[in-house]
């Protein structure tokens, strides 16, 4: 599929006569499968409501919105991302162990807040895209190149619905490379970030103990004590707390603890501390 | 003293005082939640002998079901009863107030309470609050005028017939009771068509479910069967879910011992005896 | 969202044998954002008897103080403990006064009879409709959740021990797929020589 497209040939083109062609603009917004960057819309115009209703008018509540805390910070050893993992749809939990960092390939990372579906989906396309640059050109995508590729794809959404706040993060020519990109069309590169409905409580921690000569562990424990104050906090994050390292050599797995473990293990270290 | 602050004291009646706040909350985009409903399929007809109530026994909040096995047939007088349908708050309240009533107008005169005065007292209550008082009544008695059904609707209208159904499952059991309702029934075909009129909406509204429940009313008694069938037998538990003791963490375990110094019983009965 | 989960919060209460437990989460919180973790929704009136109240919080204190103050009263003009039933018929009464203009809270109570030792427990929806059955009853945030918990862990003629097992383990596991509540638990069995308080460890998120 993807040589395919790489070759310019469409399927559908050996079979196509004269007289079809008036119908390819129609058939170009049913065929989502051909291009993954465009969603089939249906012709109603703008469809700007975030949260789908059924046929009384009630919300429905099989939008799983985010309520979560991601946070991403550069320092001398690279860019530590750590995340939450708890779905809620309104006060429900759905879930408490979803993945939030997202692996795009082996030296790009993705987080994941807002709308659950969306995330993913463009992450996976973005995935995609950046696989097929690395086939084109012979040479890994730059994070500047990689978030831009997904902001233009959020773009064309533009007020239509789609909520997703995500960090880009990986590791190119040019060293380590952070990026914030939103639903908005927001794209901006940065030393810190933290995006989420806990973003307050972890940006607290974050802050006040963020440095850039911060020694690996350090870092480690930096990231993952502000998601941890943010999950007890914040009433739409929690589950386990991830933290994972991109160095020159790509991104490593550092942890992935239960923030539970995580509340009693600091309450006993306090304790021993007083 | 002349103190600054009067002990306010519970007087009777409704109290407004918190509706500016609410309403208030409700323009702030917290709107009022919803009180426990019986969508409900309630009946009462006439047959040889007297009159016959029928009703479910399911309570409703929402999409879930609060109590399987409420009562929802009240007692007014010992010759009338009534079921209720809609706000169950409201029911359980107005028939209670409405028994205390008929009770001090059969005492003030004396004689056994007619149908036709608790229909009028509910029925006034009913349209003084203008339906905001959510209760949709089947009332049923017999006195010495005979027997009486009678559907009283949340704003004070009334229909005095042989055979009704109200609820959200009186359609079903208004399709039982047109096809098998005849004058004269004898009392154990009019079990049989109640139940089935009851089960119909227990089988095909969702808002109403569980048990049976039947009230009949005769020149002699009156009759409360509780449950008269159990529609929905509870399924029954394969496998224990027991915890084994010691297994949840606690923090802290805080004792309180209450010691009972002496204890008395009085046998009331003899002693308000003796006190003249 | 329901002003009854403004704060957040549950309560729930089981029958056991001569014994009744009731129990709920320590959350207070504004919307998503918690405030406290030591927050009091279940209040002894008496020896034997508890109420929890869950719901908005500051109707959660107001309608405690106006409990308390019809408790007294009654007790002085009675000079007697209060009987459960009776409490509860209280409570409905209170709360039905305001029925156009209600308190939030949705009361559950848990007791024994000062006579006769008898179980009791009852729940109540915001204007006062009483609710008084066998096995358990359960308000707040995540009542659905507990529904579910309780319909499979409890049993009849459960000792206080084993009820203490099967209430906080009901608890828990529904409040941990409830983003409001939870942040510890608290749980009352009360027998007839003695009441036990324990508090719960519980997920801190």
């Amino acid at each position: 599929m993807a040589l395919f497209e790489l070759c310019g040939i469409h399927s559908r083109s050996n079979f196509k006569t004269t007289e079809d062609d008036h119908f390819n603009g129609e058939m170009d917004s049913l065929n989502i499968i051909g291009n993954p960057t465009q969603l089939a819309l249906p012709p109603l115009g703008c469809p700007n409501n975030k949260n789908l209703v059924d046929e009384h008018g009630r919300e429905m509540k099989i939008n799983y919105d985010h309520g979560t805390t991601t946070l991403g910070f550069k320092y001398q050893g690279g860019i530590v991302l750590a995340v939450d993992s708890r779905a809620t749809g309104g006060q429900y939990i759905g879930s408490g162990s979803v993945k939030k960092i997202i692996e795009i390939n082996d030296f790009l990372l993705g987080t994941m807040a807002g709308g659950a579906a969306d995330c993913t989906y463009w992450e996976r396309v973005l995935s995609k895209q950046c696989r097929l640059y690395e086939l084109r050109n012979k040479e890994r995508i730059s994070v500047a190149a990689a978030s831009k590729l997904l902001v233009n794809m959020v773009y064309n959404y533009k007020g239509m619905g789609l909520s997703m706040g995500v960090m880009i993060a990986g590791w190119d020519k040019k060293g380590p490379g952070l990026y914030y990109v939103d639903n908005d069309g927001t794209r901006t590169p940065g030393q810190v970030f933290s995006v989420g409905s806990g973003s307050l409580y972890a940006y607290g921690v974050l802050d006040s103990g963020y440095r850039h000569d911060l020694e690996d562990e350090e870092a480690y424990e930096l990231g993952r004590r502000a998601i941890y104050h943010a999950t007890y906090r914040d009433a739409s994050s929690g589950g386990i707390i991830r933290v994972y390292h991109i160095k020159s050599t790509g991104w490593v797995k550092i942890s992935e603890q239960d923030c539970t473990e995580l509340h009693y293990q600091y309450e006993e270290a306090e304790r021993g501390s007083k | 003293m002349a103190s600054t602050k009067v002990v306010n004291i519970p007087k009777g009646g409704f109290s407004f005082e918190n509706c500016q706040r609410n309403n208030f909350m409700a323009k702030q985009g917290f709107p009022a939640p919803k009180a426990v409903k019986t969508g409900t399929t309630i009946a009462g007809f006439i047959f040889k002998d007297g009159v016959i109530l029928g009703a479910d026994t399911r309570a409703t909040e929402g999409n879930i079901v609060a109590d399987k096995n409420c009562f929802k047939l009240h007692y007014m007088a010992p010759n009338i009863y009534c079921a209720g349908a809609g706000t169950a708050a409201d029911l359980e309240m107005t028939t209670l107030q409405m028994s205390s009533q008929l009770e001090l107008h059969r005492l003030n005169t004396g004689r056994q309470v007619k149908v036709a005065t608790a229909t009028r007292l509910l029925k006034q209550m009913l349209f003084r609050y203008q339906g905001h008082i959510g209760a949709a009544l089947v009332l049923g008695g017999i006195d010495s005028s005979g027997p009486h059904v009678c559907c009283i609707y949340p704003h004070g209208s009334t229909d005095s017939l042989p055979f009704v159904a109200m609820g959200s499952g009186s359609l079903a059991a208004m399709a039982f009771l047109e096809s098998g309702w005849k004058p004269d029934m004898e009392l154990a075909e009019a079990k049989v068509l109640m139940r089935n009129a009851i089960c119909g909406g227990i089988f095909n509204d969702l808002m109403s479910g569980s048990h049976v429940d039947l009230c009949i009313i005769t020149r002699e008694k009156a009759e409360m069967i509780r449950p008269f069938e159990v529609a929905n037998v509870k399924g029954e538990r394969q496998g224990s879910y027991r915890y084994p003791l010691g297994c949840t963490a606690t923090l802290s375990t805080r004792v309180i011992p209450i010691e009972i110094e002496s204890t008395v019983v009085r046998p009331v009965a003899e002693e308000s005896m003796d006190t003249a | 969202m329901s002003i009854l989960s403004y704060n957040g919060g549950c309560v729930l209460a089981m029958k056991g044998k001569g014994c009744v437990a009731i129990a709920s989460d320590r959350r207070f919180g504004v919307q998503t954002s918690t405030l406290a973790m030591d927050f009091q929704r279940i209040f002894e009136m008496g020896p034997h008897l508890y109420v929890g109240l869950p719901g908005l919080a500051t109707d959660t204190l107001t309608v405690h103080e106006r409990l308390r103050f019809r408790l007294n009263l009654y007790e002085l003009r009675e000079s007697r403990k209060i009987k459960p039933q009776t409490f509860s018929a209280m409570v409905s009464n209170l709360l039905y006064e305001r029925r156009f203009g209600p308190y939030f809270v949705e009361p559950v109570i848990a007791g024994l009879d000062p006579v006769t030792w008898e179980p009791f427990i009852s729940a109540m929806d915001l204007i006062g409709c009483p609710n008084v059955p066998e096995d358990f009853v359960v308000a707040g945030t995540c009542a659905e959740q507990l529904f579910g918990m309780c319909e499979a862990l409890w049993e009849p003629n459960l000792e206080p021990d084993s009820l203490f097992e099967t209430i906080s383990q009901a608890l828990m596991n529904a409040f941990d797929r409830d983003a409001i509540s939870g942040w510890g638990g608290i749980v009352h069995v009360i027998e007839k020589d003695k009441v036990t308080t324990r508090l719960l460890k519980t997920r801190m998120d």
